[in-house]
């Protein structure tokens, strides 16, 4: 009786130890999806929706920006096929990665949703690392052309379309007009400005308020959105890092070293930090991607000091003072058997439906990158948070000045390395030395 | 040394408190640095209920929890018990084996883990969320040493009565060992309930599955965070842990200790 206890008790053992570590023999044929190799196949393009019908599952996340514009979109979308049903799934953005990363590395691609959306920044690494969890829609009848090229350019692979953008991450300087005024600024004397002068009215600033003029809690996101205004990326167009002879990234980071030197720019140490510094008061505005407004309209009792305008640009040849910080993609399964339906969605939603972008603006505050959207009169509007000012309609026409460039599948290491980088700089290492440490740790991570 | 223990304890209890008075501010209140109770509990609840399915979320975690807890601790409370009261050389052997599990971690398993339950169609299921975590080579070991102060003449005297030895297991070894139980109950509750990265793979895609793990993940998700809400939902989130934990303190210090009744 004791052996056959004891052998039942270690046989039960065995099983479940073996269970927790078995299959790690790599990932095989398995599960029942039956995924095409050729994730290139368009599908039928329908002009009106009428013949499609089916439940689209979506993954995405916050739900009061993309799940409440999914369920605005699917509102709009149902006015013109009515055999159309969705179920959006709230799912933040890391268990979306998480998810992917599990579902190609098993090969069991039968639980994607129809349509899930990822990250700008990420949004390349993914085609490119798990090119069968992607629907190519090029052909599929979106106008692409109708969004601003640097929001496509997010989830373009070799020449190829693999998402529709959504939520716009335009950059812009939201600063307190009663804090300008009591320097005897105006925001007119900060639009359309160079960092050098930004860095000498900052100065001023600084002396007679004793605030900063902005914040950051990532030198590297400050650097890499410095350099997108200029047009340049950290890498070449043939995928290898552009860091170390960079020389636009030579310039970004000399003059994010000046403006916290000379005290314009106060570093903090995370992003509550960061939030907070801006809406005490600490500082005297922020740069950053435009969704950022909704956080300082968590302050009503700032209603009316606020104003939006460009952010500052770099004293070069390309320099424009227009760049992004945020936003994301739809994305749609290749293993979805609805995918001629969610084309057919999108295609009449996100990227052909004015009304869609008005009825989320207020809410939502979503921003669009589909340009036709901000001809809309609601976006001229004045906002009574901003002054008065008609701040939609300002910030889609920055929109559409942003240069396009190559984030790449390697993005979010190379951000990592750049902003180690920063700090190494900023500890007293020579700027030549520590790009060229970031560029060597990128390649290494890159296997090349 | 009093100043000393007294700023310990201060920095100890300080987050929970914090936690508590945060649940009750408004989101620019809390940035603010407030650090007394404000008016917007209420306003916190209704945006918390008003975005987030709560009651699912808490009964999908206690069903998971208890489940687990239950199962895992009988599982392994046998396994540590059969270990040591049936000793062999080769046992010692195999419980080294099992040991070295522990020095695995959970990154390394987890894509051969979700394949193997995606197979087995459990994903989405409460089975698929506790069948890796049914074992752990930590509660055997608590349970083995355990058992190493157990008196055997109880085991022997049972015996000579005619207890077969799942009765002896069940109406001598777990009464007596109360206090191993309890500690076992109180880590495994505790890895349960807070856990986050396994049950957002296995329960991907099904919101009526959703954990607080889960929910409080969803309140930091978006380009605006709501600290109030984050803040009350982490405080919801803490309760039945610290309930489970002051009701089973008593034994789960003799137990932890290695005491028997």
């Amino acid at each position: 009786m004791k052996k056959i206890l004891a052998i039942t008790l270690s046989i039960l053992m065995l099983f479940t130890i073996t269970a927790c570590g078995n299959g790690g023999s790599g990932s095989t044929n398995v599960g029942s999806a039956d995924i095409s190799a050729d994730n290139t196949v368009t599908p039928p393009p329908d002009s009106d929706g009428a013949e499609l019908s089916g439940t689209i599952v979506v993954w995405c996340w916050d739900p009061t920006y993309n799940i409440f514009a999914m369920d605005e979109a699917a509102k709009i979308y149902r006015e013109i096929n009515p055999n159309f049903d969705i179920e959006v799934v709230d799912m933040p953005m890391d268990e979306i990665q998480t998810t992917l990363i599990t579902t190609a590395a098993s090969g069991t691609l039968n639980n994607l949703p129809d349509i899930f959306l990822l990250p700008d920044y990420a949004f390349q690494k993914n085609v490119i690392q798990f090119p069968e969890m992607f629907f190519d829609i090029t052909d599929s009848g979106i106008p692409f052309h109708e969004f601003a090229s640097s929001a496509v350019a997010n989830s373009v692979v070799d020449g190829r379309n693999y998402g529709v953008s959504f939520g716009a991450g335009t950059t812009i300087f939201a600063v307190r007009t009663d804090y300008l005024t009591e320097a005897g600024f105006t925001v007119d004397d900060f639009t359309d400005i160079t960092w050098g002068q930004f860095i000498e009215l900052g100065k001023v600033v600084l002396e007679k308020t004793g605030r900063p003029m902005i914040s950051t809690s990532s030198g590297g996101d400050f650097i890499s959105f410095m350099l997108q205004s200029a047009g340049a990326s950290l890498f070449h167009a043939d995928g290898t890092p552009n860091i170390a002879n960079n020389s636009t990234l030579h310039d970004a980071i000399n003059t994010y070293l000046e403006l916290i030197n000379t005290g314009v720019l106060l570093q903090v140490n995370n992003w509550d930090e960061y939030t907070t510094s801006f809406i005490s008061g600490a500082v005297t505005g922020t740069i950053s991607g435009c969704w950022i407004i909704g956080s300082m309209q968590t302050a009503q009792d700032q209603s009316g000091n606020w104003a939006v305008t460009n952010m500052p640009r770099l004293d070069i040849p390309g320099g424009t003072n227009y760049s992004n910080f945020g936003g994301s993609s739809w994305a749609i399964s290749s293993n979805s058997e609805n995918a001629a339906l969610a084309i057919d969605f999108l295609k009449h939603t996100f990227a052909g439906s004015v009304e869609f972008y008005e009825n989320i603006l207020e809410s939502s505050g979503a921003l669009p990158t589909w340009l036709p959207a901000g001809t809309s009169n609601i976006y001229m509007e004045p906002q009574p948070f901003f002054g008065g000012q008609a701040i939609f309609t300002d910030i889609v026409g920055y929109t559409e000045h942003i240069p396009a460039i190559i984030t790449g599948e390697f993005w979010s290491e190379v951000s990592v390395a750049v902003t180690n980088a920063v700090v190494n700089i900023l500890g007293g290492a020579d700027i030549t030395v520590a790009l060229q440490e970031a560029e060597d740790t990128v390649i290494f991570q890159m296997g090349r | 040394m009093y100043a000393f223990l007294s700023v310990a304890s201060f920095l100890s209890v300080f987050p929970l408190y914090w936690t508590v008075v945060s649940a009750t501010n408004s989101s620019s209140d809390i940035i603010k640095g407030s650090l007394l109770a404000g008016t917007h509990l209420f306003q916190n609840f209704y945006h918390l209920l008003e975005l987030y399915n709560l009651s699912t979320a808490l009964m999908n975690s206690t069903l998971n929890a208890v489940v687990l807890t239950v199962a895992s601790v009988i599982i392994c409370a046998m396994a540590g018990y059969g270990f040591e009261a049936f000793h062999s050389k080769a046992k010692d052997k195999l419980m080294s084996i099992l040991l070295l599990s522990m020095m695995i971690p959970f990154a390394a398993v987890m894509i051969p883990l979700f394949q193997l339950t995606a197979n087995m169609g459990l994903l989405n299921t409460t089975i698929g969320f506790i069948l890796p975590s049914l074992s752990t080579a930590f509660l055997i070991l608590l349970f083995r040493q355990s058992t190493r102060s157990f008196p055997y003449e109880m085991i022997d005297s049972a015996r000579i009565d005619g207890l077969n030895e799942i009765s002896i297991f069940f109406r001598i070894f777990m009464p007596t060992m109360k206090s191993t139980f309890a500690a076992a109950t109180v880590i495994t509750f505790m890895s349960a309930w807070n856990s986050y990265l396994w049950p957002s793979i296995v329960f991907r895609g099904d919101p009526s599955a959703f954990t607080m793990p889960m929910l409080i993940a969803r309140t930091i998700a978006g380009n605006v965070t709501d600290h109030g809400v984050v803040m009350l939902a982490a405080l919801i989130a803490t309760i039945p842990t610290i309930i489970i934990f002051f009701f089973l303190q008593k034994y789960f210090v003799e137990g932890i200790a290695g005491s028997i009744k």
